[in-house]
């Protein structure tokens, strides 16, 4: 459940996810389940030219388990919060 | 509407699946339960390249080696009906269903009947549809039967 | 003090999660918003789908589950390729099995229109491994 709290609290911040089939979108985040999916808003492709196969695509549902990476907004990065849940969830709480 | 209904109002239909590893099947639906895994009589398998064929009577496919199902166009009509008849009926005795029983009366047994045939056959399982399929008919008379008990 | 902000249980409960470290910028809009990523508000609405496969199929979404199992009605396939312009394949009515899904995006018609397929030119995705 950490992913799971840790995505929601990013919902409306710029993030970039990297797919498993080596695509990347850009979007801000509207929502993630916990299976992990994620819905962005306002997407664009990071290399267009290579992968103009989503040009007319403004929004978008990405399956978890196509995901290879999130990059994340350093602002949306609180070590110490994190530090914290993790205990947290390592102790069963 | 769920895929797995949709699937369901697809028994009796002709479809083609294509497997995560390429093989499509053509073939007709006998029957599909929760998990996607389905039975085709009168198959005709194809290999990934398409270059080699296969006829078999019949072929059990497990769901999670699907990557997609090709049905009718229609069948998508067939599922909204079964849908709304089926909501038609479940207030028994609310104002709707009086609606019902007055005017659309006859009419609106036909696809109540329809509804009830299919699930009949689904629930029975394979069992009704084989032994149809063994005397000669194909999974299409299956349906027929369901059709005309309604 | 969050707690003033938290309207229904499950809020109230992630204020408690959460309220450890003096978390004080969640935004409960955004969070009402993201009941989940479902597939609702695409429903009757042409999207365009890209597979495992790297296949991208286009057509009109007419019913989901769980699993991302997917109706799609009058689709066709859009080919890619470096030699030609991009080629459009009638499909009909599919279901996609959720597996086999990696996107689902929502087609804005007015970009799609002024796509001039014919001159687009592409590798064809990579097939997504695992």
């Amino acid at each position: 459940m950490l992913f799971f709290s840790y995505f929601k609290d990013l919902v409306g911040r710029e993030v970039t996810v990297e797919l498993k089939n080596d695509l990347a979108i850009r979007g801000t985040l509207h929502s993630v389940d916990q299976y992990l999916n994620i819905k962005l808003e306002n997407t664009r492709v990071v290399d267009q030219d290579k992968y103009p196969h989503m040009l007319s695509v403004r929004n978008c549902f990405i399956r978890g388990s196509v995901v290879r990476y999130v990059q994340l907004p350093p602002e949306g990065v609180d070590i110490e919060l994190l530090h914290d849940a993790t205990r947290r969830e390592a102790r069963g709480g | 509407m769920l895929p797995l209904s949709l699937l369901k109002s697809a028994q009796g239909h002709p479809m083609l699946v294509e497997l995560k590893n390429g093989e499509t099947y053509n073939g007709h639906l006998v029957n599909c339960d929760t998990w996607m895994n389905i039975h085709l009589r009168e198959v005709i398998c194809t290999s990934k390249d398409g270059d080699r064929f296969w006829r078999m009577p019949e072929c059990y496919i497990r769901g999670n080696t699907i990557k997609y199902l090709r049905v009718p166009d229609e069948v998508i009509d067939k599922v909204q009906e079964e849908t709304k008849s089926r909501s038609d009926r479940k207030p028994p005795g609310v104002g709707r269903g009086r609606g019902r029983g007055r005017e659309d009366g006859p009419g609106g047994r036909q696809p109540k009947g329809i509804g009830r045939g299919l699930d009949d056959g689904g629930a029975k399982g394979m069992g009704g549809g084989r032994g149809r399929g063994g005397s000669g008919g194909k999974a299409g008379g299956s349906r027929g039967a369901g059709r005309g008990r309604g | 003090m969050l707690h003033l902000f938290a309207r229904t249980q499950k809020q109230k409960k992630l204020v408690h999660n959460l309220s450890c470290r003096g978390v004080s910028h969640i935004d409960f809009g955004s969070l009402k918003m993201s009941g989940g990523p479902g597939l609702e508000s695409l429903v009757d609405q042409t999207i365009s789908v890209i597979t495992n496969d790297g296949r991208n199929i286009v057509g009109v979404l007419k019913g989901f589950d769980q699993a991302t199992n997917i109706i799609l009605d009058e689709s066709h396939e859009r080919v890619y390729s470096t030699k030609e312009g991009v080629q459009q394949l009638v499909l009909g009515l599919y279901i996609i099995r959720g597996d086999n899904i990696s996107v689902v995006g929502e087609l804005d018609e007015d970009l799609d229109a002024h796509l001039d397929l014919s001159k687009l030119r592409a590798h064809p995705l990579k097939p997504v491994i695992h």
